[in-house]
């Protein structure tokens, strides 16, 4: 039940905030100007908080669930999660910063920080995830990372076209085919969570002790916390029709 | 400076760093939530525009809050698995509930309140800041129960070189996390109760036409920190009581009593030096106390002053002394929080496990790296942040983007 527990939340965040991350990275593309931008950021806005809130819960699941192992993977993979953690926070000051200062120079920059951020996101990710899988270490595993990132960047797109309008959506479904928008995100979420199953039969599952207690807790709050999330996709469920606070 | 410091360093600056901007998001959060009620209730739009100028700052601090939480999350498997392997069985339990019933929460409802502006129900947007500060408290709650059980371990056996959880609730009920708690939780409120009073402060000074609002704004910031400063002395003195052998001994700087300490924990565990630096936890302390002292000088005046109406309008050497007080509980803070952590040395779960035994195993380099690449990234981050958080409070409430557009939806069609 542990290891559930853990895979819900990893795997969450995977399809969750993977798509944040792809339209991030797909930011220049998607939106040509200041406002296109603003706009294409709408699509993810309301969102983001409560979809990167996932990967804290991940951590605090190891933490509580898995202490030997969470030692193991962050400190035995110390340079790629400190990139992760910087790329974070730049992506995250960059949403929130971009709106703060009015002025295209000042949007411009921080416009900078999310792609930045967002690409450094998904790379880190990729390594990460290329070392539990395949063992891959060093320079030759940018291949898989890239790999990795261009999953990230195709969920991200397929999220954007089922969000946007126009001429902005039409630019997000370029890699949409035969399967359709939705169908794209099923399919694009599938290989995500393919990728975190992968990944998590690779690592040393071993609880810790504290699973008899805590076990049962987690599983009452599961419901209200899945239920909160269904809150807000709920009231966010229409596609974006200008740009929102951020 | 051994890797040992340079991790201690890493985690004292990211910790402190989101300690201040924690604190002013739980203060801040309170006295936004108190106002939304009231502005939902009376529909006055001089409390709205108060909701929006303090919702405004909120979210300002909040975000630097949380980017420096995450890093403080993942420090502890990066650079401190051991103490993580040794006693994660017990404390991460604390820190496992306090991201799913607080962070997880705290965010999703926060993006809500954020987003749903204009958009949802004036009673559930009440709701959701509601929940939001709730969840705030509750962080800091587990917080401190993860804090308390290193400082003064309670509830576990140790099995196998590992700690094991015997006694939930005496990990929840120990003294060392509750009374701490609410020292830190009242702190939060003199914190929130300066913040809104100096910034009010400033805007009456510059004969502001927003005066209602910042008049009402100024009598809810003193209103708070008065009564939060005796809550938070009160609980501070309790946690005297708590306070470990080692730690006190440092306190008073005791001669006698400091080799007393020595001695008990040398003849327990084998010879070591088990005291804390008596410099950093007199000057941590000295620090809290006489700005305490300082702050009630202020607060106390201050709250006979709010009463009158020209006062609060005219007395122009008052506004700017309280403009200028903004700073001082944000010190103080960080002189308890020193007191409280330096005085634990050298342990990490005190008497269980030192601080150098709690170190991963990662190279200098790596260290050193992480080291610069965060204090980089935070030192700009910050400076940035203060000066919006300036910029806003200066500009006063016809500059406030938060809830003031209306839904421009016209036809909303379902994205999925």
């Amino acid at each position: 039940m542990e290891i559930f527990i853990l895979g819900f939340f990893a795997i969450g965040y995977l399809v969750l905030a993977g798509a944040d991350i792809g339209v991030g990275m797909a930011l220049p593309y998607l939106g040509r100007s200041g406002g296109e931008r603003r706009e294409v950021i709408a699509a993810i806005a309301p969102f983001f908080l409560g979809n990167e809130v996932w990967l804290v819960a991940t951590a605090g699941v190891l933490a509580g669930l898995f202490p030997k192992l969470e030692g193991e993977l962050l400190h035995g993979n110390y340079t790629v999660v400190v990139t992760l953690l910087l790329a974070w926070v730049v992506r995250d000051m960059g949403l929130w910063l971009r709106g703060r200062v009015p002025g295209p120079r000042w949007a411009a920059f921080w416009d900078g920080a999310i792609v930045a951020g967002s690409w450094g996101l998904a790379l880190s990710w990729g390594t990460l995830l290329s070392h539990v899988l395949i063992g891959l270490q060093g320079p030759v595993a940018l291949l898989p990372a890239l790999v990795l990132a261009a999953l990230f960047l195709t969920h991200g797109l397929s999220f954007a076209s089922l969000r946007l309008r126009g001429s902005l959506r039409e630019r997000a479904a370029v890699l949409a085919g035969g399967a359709g928008q939705a169908g794209t995100y099923a399919l694009t979420a599938a290989a995500l969570v393919a990728v975190g199953v992968l990944a998590g039969l690779r690592l040393p599952l071993e609880p810790g002790t504290s699973g008899p207690l805590l076990v049962p807790v987690v599983l009452t709050l599961i419901p209200f916390l899945v239920a909160a999330q269904a809150w807000v996709w709920w009231t966010f469920r229409h596609r974006v029709s200008g740009p929102s606070y951020l | 400076m051994d890797i040992v410091d340079l991790a201690r360093l890493q985690f004292a600056l990211t910790a402190g760093a989101h300690f201040l901007f924690v604190a002013l998001t739980l203060g801040l959060a309170t006295l936004v939530a108190v106002i939304q009620t009231r502005a939902t209730f009376s529909g006055d739009p001089v409390h709205l525009g108060m909701t929006r100028f303090w919702g405004q700052l909120y979210i300002i601090n909040y975000a630097m809050g949380i980017v420096t939480g995450l890093v403080m999350e993942f420090q502890l498997g990066l650079s401190w698995s051991g103490l993580t392997s040794y006693a994660g069985d017990v404390f991460g339990a604390a820190l496992a509930i306090e991201t799913l019933v607080a962070f997880f929460v705290e965010s999703t409802f926060l993006g809500l309140w954020i987003f749903g502006w204009n958009k949802l129900n004036r009673w559930a947007h009440l709701a959701l800041i509601w929940v939001v500060t709730l969840t705030a408290y509750a962080s800091a709650f587990w917080i401190m129960v993860a804090n308390g059980f290193l400082q003064h371990p309670v509830g576990y056996v140790l099995d196998g070189g590992r700690l094991r959880l015997t006694d939930f609730g005496a990990m929840v009920a120990n003294p060392a996390a509750q009374v701490a708690f609410l020292h830190v939780l009242s702190g939060a409120m003199v914190v929130g109760g300066f913040f809104v009073a100096g910034v009010s402060a400033y805007h009456l000074s510059r004969r502001t036409v927003a005066q209602d609002l910042f008049r009402k704004s100024l009598r809810i910031g003193v209103g708070v920190a008065l009564p939060a400063l005796l809550v938070t002395a009160t609980f501070g003195g309790m946690g005297f009581e708590t306070l470990q052998p080692a730690k006190a001994a440092a306190w008073v700087n005791d001669a006698v009593q400091l080799a007393a300490v020595q001695a008990g924990m040398a003849a327990e565990l084998g010879p070591g030096d088990y005291l804390p630096s008596v410099g950093a936890v007199r000057a941590g302390g000295l620090v809290m106390m006489v700005l305490f002292a300082l702050m009630l000088f202020v607060a106390g005046p201050s709250f006979l002053l709010m009463l009158i109406r020209p006062v609060v309008r005219g007395f122009r050497l008052w506004h700017w002394l309280l403009t200028l007080m903004i700073p001082v509980p944000f010190v103080a803070m960080l002189g308890g929080w020193v007191f409280r952590e330096m005085g634990r040395q050298p342990w990490a779960v005190y008497g269980l496990l030192r601080t150098s035994d709690a170190m991963s195993p990662v190279s200098e380099g790596q260290m050193l790296f992480s080291l610069t690449a965060f204090v980089t990234v935070f030192a700009v981050l910050i400076a940035i942040n203060c000066w919006l958080l300036a910029r806003h409070a200066r500009r006063g409430p016809g500059a406030v983007a938060l809830g003031d557009r209306p839904i421009e939806a016209p036809v909303p069609v379902p994205s999925f």
